[in-house]
């Protein structure tokens, strides 16, 4: 039985390679140009939700839907298989309190005679009613990668420098080409964070204008009714900030308040208990002493991935007394205390979400393993990337398990999720699919030199391309005559895509006190490059290339 | 049997978790043949003292030594009242919000700092309350809020010491000023500034006060012909200082100005107020003993700055012989370990007797807090804040051995570890050493609103 299911795997491997488009018919993978917006995924092994494991399972999703699962079901002829045989389906991971992306708002200027003891509220960071989906880049690469380690949707918080940055929004991180807003004005954000040299100016401002903010929503609020029964009344005049936080008192969405310690924590539920808002709070890195109180107050938790540099492994060398052994024992046990933070939530039965905010993508895995092997069960981690954030954001009903009715949101995994082996192959995201397997990226890492020739309005320019790749990411230079000397000019090379055919990527061009965007982008056979370089506002040119045996990049 | 002793442990241990979430943790103690120095009712040798649920139970000699209660045999040493700091930074996150001239709204309590090793420090020199307070930045700063030293616990509440009455930071002179006037070109730019912005903060709360009274006066039902005013925590906050809620501790080093504050508040009606600093206090002593609630003052410090030039080491001294309530403050992590020997130079100093010189670390504090009916002494009934030396206190040879806070206790010299750290850094594998040590001082925080000129003036502490 074993012998057979490997013989049959490697001879599968063997004819993807020779044949890349058989495993999904004609459609091209990333679902560009796709005939069908129905899949199936034949013979696999369902996680649906944490702890169940079903085997021999068929999951069939049409239009970016859940549409059947089980053993038996019945497949549409239209619908395209994807094999499943050796791969393990997980639901799509679910990211709170996320910024990639974002981009800041503008904040108007400082006037002349400004007065730091009452700046207008955008500039003291007191923009609440600014939203996350304004200040979105659908686009940005960095989603892409994280959708590459499994995440589908994400919580999208609004940048700022002050205590209330804006409302937040949900994301998937599906395709490209459709509008990916599940919901703005999902929660209002709130930090303990200041702008610096205006009121207010610490935590002692930052807590103060809070209790003033709200009783005055409420006072703001009151004052439209008695209006709106009562137009010879002085009418209210339009405050978009306390506007912002009538939903807050009416309790029609939390507060996400984000903590860096122990007592921010203490904080958050100190503004709670005084002004009675439903509350998330994210960013815990610490206080398994709040355990008890968090547990009594069903607060909603957000645990930070990012957890504390290792110092112990490799400890400095120097002259050790008595004491020092004891410090160092202490801090150890405090760093192994943080790692096993999330396991201590999960004991004391406290369902937590899991925040990618601040941490590299490269230690994603890496630090929900270290979880694991400080005490989290693999589906409590799970838990903690699924069920749990769809609980908190209120999405239970269309994303966190894989079930009738919810969004094809999933995970296609080469082995157990977290275990050393584990590889994302595909990830399915909004009904689009996303293929990582091995073959797609067949592209070796390590750096590459094109030497190109292009022809703009009847000159010929060359000039020379490096890529290099770091983290899966392509970056590098490209060299050109300059426009404006006679010397040759580099730029640096942005949002590159390499693949095994094409070639793409753009770059600026600075030109006195403009700047140039060129665009380039074409098709890769063999180390040739023919393509196409668009300059942003004067027109489309024709491009060669030919790719150098010996890269000269050290 | 086995079980059974189980099930019990495990439900004391429970019912301390429980406990420790909501209330305060209370000791009794036993404390055996002390010289205890009462304070308000002078020396009592071979003197025990009774300490249950936090309270000091009885007070007398030859007391028959309860069963089941911890006792200690202080034959030879000397029991003090802890000792008490009306003029602290201590344990705070954040120490001033200099922002604007008037910060009355801003609550020292929701800064306050668990993990400070700086208490356990303070404990170890029976320092067990302190007054938390906002900087000097502001005319008028944030209300601090009364500390007792309940170190190991990690809730910032269980600190505070809930009987405490409000008090508010004032500051006068050339903080506000340069702080304001000349690093943001805002009133007050001088010491009339300084009035000005005081007197103007109290107008306009007389105007929110009638407003509010205005709209809670509109018919009620009924419609109101009114709309709501706007809420405002600043002005609410000076309207309980002149309704007598709250107690001015004002930030002064003048003589000039302290009268004049004293004029402004006697105009408002106001009459609880403390000078802390008060370095040229020993000019106005009688106004000072007929009009406020003392003076809170250094032993043997100033001249780190023009306005405080001239003082005089004697300054406690006089301000008692003129019946100012006196006391002594540290305004310093470091100072707050032995303000016992702060108190001793009066007696070089002026010659105070050791009553009148432990008053001022001990019952004039408690008074300038309000907390006198509390602590501050040892008498029954009193808060049991206790503090053992192994001699006279206001001898420089002295040691604390043991402190108490409700009878509970915090500090034993004995069991003294090297590191007494709550809460330790993960990622810090030895706690660095700074060659300047941060000070906690009225001007912490305030930093970034000046450069080069200003900021070398800044290099003193108060």
């Amino acid at each position: 039985m074993r012998a057979n299911n490997l013989l049959s795997s490697i001879s599968f491997i063997y004819l993807c390679f020779l044949f890349p488009a058989l495993l999904f018919g004609q459609s091209d993978r990333n679902g560009d140009r796709r005939i069908t917006g129905t899949y199936y995924i034949s013979n696999t092994t369902l996680i649906p939700s944490p702890g169940k494991i079903l085997t021999g399972q068929q999951l069939l999703f049409e239009n970016g839907i859940i549409k059947a699962l089980g053993k038996n079901i019945d497949i549409p002829a239209e619908a395209q298989e994807i094999k499943g045989d050796s791969l393990l389906v997980y639901p799509g991971f679910i990211d709170v309190a996320n910024k990639t992306g974002m981009v800041e708002p503008t904040i108007p200027e400082k006037p002349d005679d400004f007065d730091p003891s009452e700046p207008l509220p955008e500039i003291a960071g007191i923009h609440p009613h600014f939203s996350a989906v304004d200040h979105y880049q659908e686009k940005n690469p960095h989603d892409q990668e994280w959708r590459k380690l499994g995440f589908t949707i994400a919580q999208k918080l609004p940048k700022g420098k002050g205590m209330l940055p804006g409302n937040s929004a949900l994301v998937i991180y599906g395709h490209e080409s459709r509008n990916n807003i599940l919901s703005d004005n999902q929660s209002l954000y709130f930090k303990f964070s200041t702008v610096g040299g205006v009121y207010p100016n610490t935590d002692l401002g930052v807590m103060a204008k809070w209790r003033d903010l709200l009783q005055n929503a409420r006072l703001y609020e009151t004052h439209g009714e008695m209006y709106s029964e009562q137009s010879s009344l002085r009418r209210r005049e339009s405050n978009p900030v306390l506007d912002a936080l009538i939903p807050v008192i009416n309790r029609e969405i939390p507060v996400l308040i984000e903590s860096s310690s122990e007592l921010d924590i203490r904080r958050a539920l100190k503004m709670q208990e005084e002004n009675n808002f439903d509350l998330i709070i994210t960013g815990i890195n610490e206080g398994d002493a709040l355990l008890p109180i968090l547990k009594e107050k069903k607060t909603s938790a957000v645990l930070t991935l990012d957890l504390p540099d290792d110092k112990f492994s490799d400890p400095t060398e120097g002259e050790k007394g008595p004491d020092f052994e004891k410090r160092m024992e202490r801090t150890k046990n405090a760093y192994l205390k943080s790692l096993s933070l999330a396991g201590e939530y999960e004991k004391a039965g406290i369902p937590f979400g899991f925040t990618t905010k601040h941490l590299s993508r490269t230690d994603f895995i890496k630090n929900i393993r270290l979880m694991i092997a400080n005490g989290l069960s693999e589906e409590g981690a799970l838990a903690a990337l699924t069920v749990n954030p769809a609980e908190i954001l209120q999405i239970s009903a269309i994303a966190g398990t894989l079930s009738e009715g919810k969004m094809a949101n999933m995970v296609l995994m080469s082995d157990t999720l977290f275990s050393e082996e584990a590889k994302v192959v595909m990830v399915i995201s909004d009904g689009y699919l996303f293929d990582y397997s091995e073959k797609a990226q067949k592209i070796k890492d390590g750096a590459s030199v094109w030497e190109y020739e292009a022809e703009t309005e009847g000159r010929k320019s060359k000039g020379k391309w490096k890529f290099t790749k770091e983290d899966n990411n392509w970056s590098g230079t490209v060299s050109y005559d300059d426009p404006q000397t006679e010397g040759v000019k580099t730029s640096p090379i942005k949002n590159a895509v390499i693949t095994e055919k094409s070639l793409a990527f753009t770059f600026s061009v600075e030109v006195g006190e403009n700047a140039l965007e060129v665009k380039v982008s074409g098709e890769v056979t063999g180390e040739k490059f023919s393509g196409n370089m668009e300059i942003k506002g004067y027109g489309n040119y024709q491009v060669k290339a030919k790719k150098l045996e010996k890269p000269e990049i050290k | 049997m086995q079980t059974k002793l189980i099930l019990s442990v495990i439900s004391t241990f429970w019912f301390i978790v429980v406990s420790q979430a909501q209330e305060i943790s209370k000791g009794n103690v036993f404390i055996k043949n002390a010289h205890v120095i009462t304070i308000t009712n002078g020396l009592l040798e071979h003197t025990d003292v009774l300490v249950e649920n936090g309270i000091i139970s009885k007070i007398g000699s030859g007391l028959k030594e309860p069963k089941g209660v911890p006792v200690i045999d202080a034959s030879g040493q000397f029991l003090m009242p802890g000792i008490i700091d009306a003029h602290s930074h201590l344990a705070l996150e954040v120490i001033n919000e200099a922002s604007s001239p008037i910060t009355a709204e801003v609550k020292m309590e929701d800064v306050i700092d668990p993990f400070d090793v700086g208490i356990y420090r303070a404990l170890a020199g029976g320092t067990t309350v302190s007054h938390a307070m906002h900087g000097s930045a502001n005319a008028i700063g944030g209300q601090n809020i009364t500390l007792k030293h309940r170190y190991g616990t990690r809730d910032p509440d269980q600190l505070i010491m809930k009987e405490a009455p409000r008090t508010i930071k004032f500051a006068l002179g050339e903080n506000p000023i340069r702080v304001h006037g000349r690093g943001k070109n805002l009133q007050p730019r001088s010491r009339m500034g300084v009035e000005a912005v005081i007197r103007n903060g109290f107008e306009e709360a007389l105007q929110y006060k009638a407003d509010w009274e205005d709209w809670n006066a509109s018919d009620k039902g009924k419609e109101k012909q009114q709309i709501p005013p706007v809420y405002n925590s600043r002005l609410e906050t000076l309207v309980d200082i002149l309704e007598g809620e709250i107690i001015i501790h004002c930030h002064s080093y003048r003589a000039d100005e302290i009268y004049m504050l004293i004029k402004v508040c006697q105009e408002y009606g106001i009459d609880k107020i403390v000078f802390s600093h008060v370095n040229e206090g020993f000019k106005v002593a009688p106004e000072l003993a007929k009009y406020t609630m003392g003076a809170s003052v250094f032993a043997d410090w100033w001249a780190y700055k023009f306005e405080v030039y001239y003082s005089t080491a004697y300054n406690a001294a006089i301000l008692t012989k003129n019946g100012v309530v006196t006391s002594i403050n540290s305004d310093s992590d470091e100072l707050i370990r032995h303000l016992y020997h702060e108190a001793a130079k009066t007696q070089r100093y002026g010659g105070l007797t050791d009553d009148e010189a432990l008053a001022l670390i001990t019952i004039n504090p408690a008074k300038q807090l309000g907390i006198d009916k509390l602590v501050g002494s040892i008498e029954e009934g009193k808060q049991a804040d206790l503090v053992l030396f192994d001699m006279h206190p206001l001898s420089i040879y002295a040691i604390p051995q043991m402190t108490w806070v409700d009878g509970v206790k915090y500090f034993d010299r004995e069991k003294d570890a090297s590191d007494q750290r709550i809460k330790v850094n993960p990622e810090e594998t030895l706690e660095p050493i700074f060659l300047h040590t941060e000070h906690h001082n009225c001007m912490r925080d305030v930093d970034f609103y000046f450069t080069g000129f200003g900021r070398n003036l800044f290099g003193h502490s108060h």
